[in-house]
């Protein structure tokens, strides 16, 4: 009798069929995680004339990339490893890459209708309006810096079996980075003391802070500049050290 | 008959698993033969889970091999993977998904092609027709070990691994279970499962192989294990009603003491 191996573009399209279908099934927590970015566009309407349309925006969606990348992906791979279905994946004549693969292309689809959701909502509430190359410049960008918070989330499942602490892991780090974006924008605004550009450079370098003003330059592509292109840089090192230690400690079940 | 017989499916040979210090598996060797239900017994702990991973290719064994019909599980995983099929422990599929996806979903994993008449001809063999829109989560116990034997056996392979697959079933669903396994036994493919009921053991496994401490320590027909053991005065101790089972031989050989 003929064994026989699906191809792995085969299997990875019945995997993406199956992890779209489920994203529709949970429909309601995708509202929800772009219902985020969109309070605060339309929350911050006023301050749009003075910190600009870029600035607005870039918060609005680097808020929502964290709330896909550290809690819907994460949360999402840590419940499916509890519940064994890695493992039953694992058992088919798969390669285990197609079935991460998956999952890491329906977080990126995600990244990329946040994006188009917060330019719809961004113009439709506060009028904020870019260039063409400005919406092509800012797909790019959110999607590498939707792969630093997807790979950072691959990260903590990847250190933490437990499905309860990288819950509580993810809040406690999705809480610490929006400290860190309030504190960098309190700090280009007023005086922090002797600490303050310490604390400001350490916040603009954090992957927030990079993917942040990565996202608000790419929004007014003429101001890109060496300080954009070092946080192009440092954004990519992040998610290939991420995903390393992530990939490299990944366990597929939480026994 | 006899030249089929002969013909294993699989083999494993000098098995050895180590999780850091502890050695789950110490050196086990069997072998499951072409239509034959072979069980895997032993208390909790003994290293029936293990050796079953260890065939699935999800844990890495440090020394020994395992082949399955004529693949290598180290050489060849995928091939080995494709010629088996595996019914873990805890059914696990997305629970968002229905019936009709997972067998969609399963069918494609395997290279099986699933058009409309070919779901419905599965979903009729295993009497879920009405519940074909149902999502997995929302199916009854043994409608869920049902769907699982199904994915199980969706590609006709060679061997079927089968992990303590009627805990937590019904008397009812448990022996229609049992006749399902012994149908694919009719189908010429080998079955080799773990289970800690003793009863099962008997009625539908054609050899058993007792594991304890990671240890095969025995392995024969249910009736010649009786009948080996029939005069030991450890079985006899241990015997509740005075005729001998295959429990009575499994509490002598593996000891009184609850494991954890």
């Amino acid at each position: 009798m003929e064994t026989t191996i699906p191809k792995s573009s085969t299997a990875l399209a019945a995997l993406l069929r199956a992890d779209f279908t489920t994203l529709f099934r949970n429909r309601r927590s995708v509202v929800l995680a772009l219902l985020v970015p969109n309070i605060i566009l339309i929350s911050w309407k006023g301050l749009v004339k003075h910190a600009g349309g870029p600035f607005v925006l870039a918060t609005g969606v680097v808020i929502g990339l964290m709330a896909i990348g550290l809690m819907g992906y994460t949360i999402s791979i840590t419940r499916d490893r509890d519940k064994g279905i890695f493992q039953r994946l694992r058992v088919a004549p798969l390669p285990t890459w197609t079935i991460m693969l998956s999952r890491i292309i329906v977080q990126l689809f995600m990244i990329m209708l946040l994006t188009l959701v917060v330019f719809v909502v961004g113009y439709q509430f506060d009028g904020i309006l870019l260039s063409t190359g400005g919406y092509i410049l800012t797909f790019f960008v959110a999607f590498i810096g939707g792969a630093v918070y997807l790979c950072l989330g691959q990260l903590i499942a990847g250190l933490v079996k437990n499905p309860e602490t990288v819950n509580a892991t993810t809040r406690l780090v999705y809480f610490l980075f929006m400290m860190t974006g309030m504190f960098g924008d309190i700090a280009q605004f007023s005086d922090m003391g002797k600490l303050g550009p310490y604390l400001t450079s350490m916040a603009h370098w954090s992957p927030y802070g990079c993917v942040k003003i990565m996202l608000q330059a790419s929004m007014e592509p003429a101001k890109w500049g060496h300080d954009n292109n070092v946080a192009l840089m440092a954004s990519v090192a992040y998610a290939i050290v991420f995903a390393a230690v992530g990939i490299k400690n990944f366990k597929w079940e939480s026994r | 008959m006899a030249e089929q017989q002969d013909k294993y499916i699989l083999k494993v040979e000098g098995l050895s698993v180590e999780y850091g210090p502890v050695k789950a598996v110490k050196n086990v060797s069997f072998d499951v033969l072409q239509g034959e239900i072979f069980g895997l017994l032993g208390p909790n702990g003994a290293g029936k889970t293990s050796t079953l991973s260890s065939i699935e290719g999800l844990v890495k064994f440090k020394t020994g091999s395992i082949i399955v019909d004529g693949q290598d599980v180290r050489q060849k995983p995928l091939h080995a993977k494709a010629a088996m099929g595996v019914q873990l422990q805890s059914t696990s599929f997305q629970p968002e998904l229905n019936v009709v996806e997972i067998l969609r979903l399963f069918g494609s994993i395997y290279g099986v092609q699933m058009d409309k008449g070919k779901i419905q001809e599965i979903l009729k063999e295993i009497g879920l027709e009405d519940a074909s829109a149902k999502k997995f989560s929302q199916l009854s116990g043994g409608q869920q070990q049902r769907v699982s034997l199904i994915i199980a056996t969706i590609h006709n392979p060679r061997l079927v691994l089968l992990d303590e697959p009627t805990t937590g079933l019904d008397p009812q669903a448990r022996r229609q279970l049992w006749e399902r396994i012994e149908g694919i036994r009719e189908r010429g493919h080998a079955v080799l499962l773990t289970t800690h009921s003793m009863e099962e053991a008997e009625a539908v496994c054609d050899r058993i192989a007792i594991v304890d401490h990671g240890q095969v320590i025995a392995i024969d027909t249910p009736q010649n294990m009786i009948d080996k053991y029939r005069n030991d005065p450890e079985v006899i101790a241990v015997s509740r009603r005075g005729k001998i089972t295959l429990e009575d031989v499994f509490i002598a050989l593996t000891g009184r003491a609850v494991r954890a």
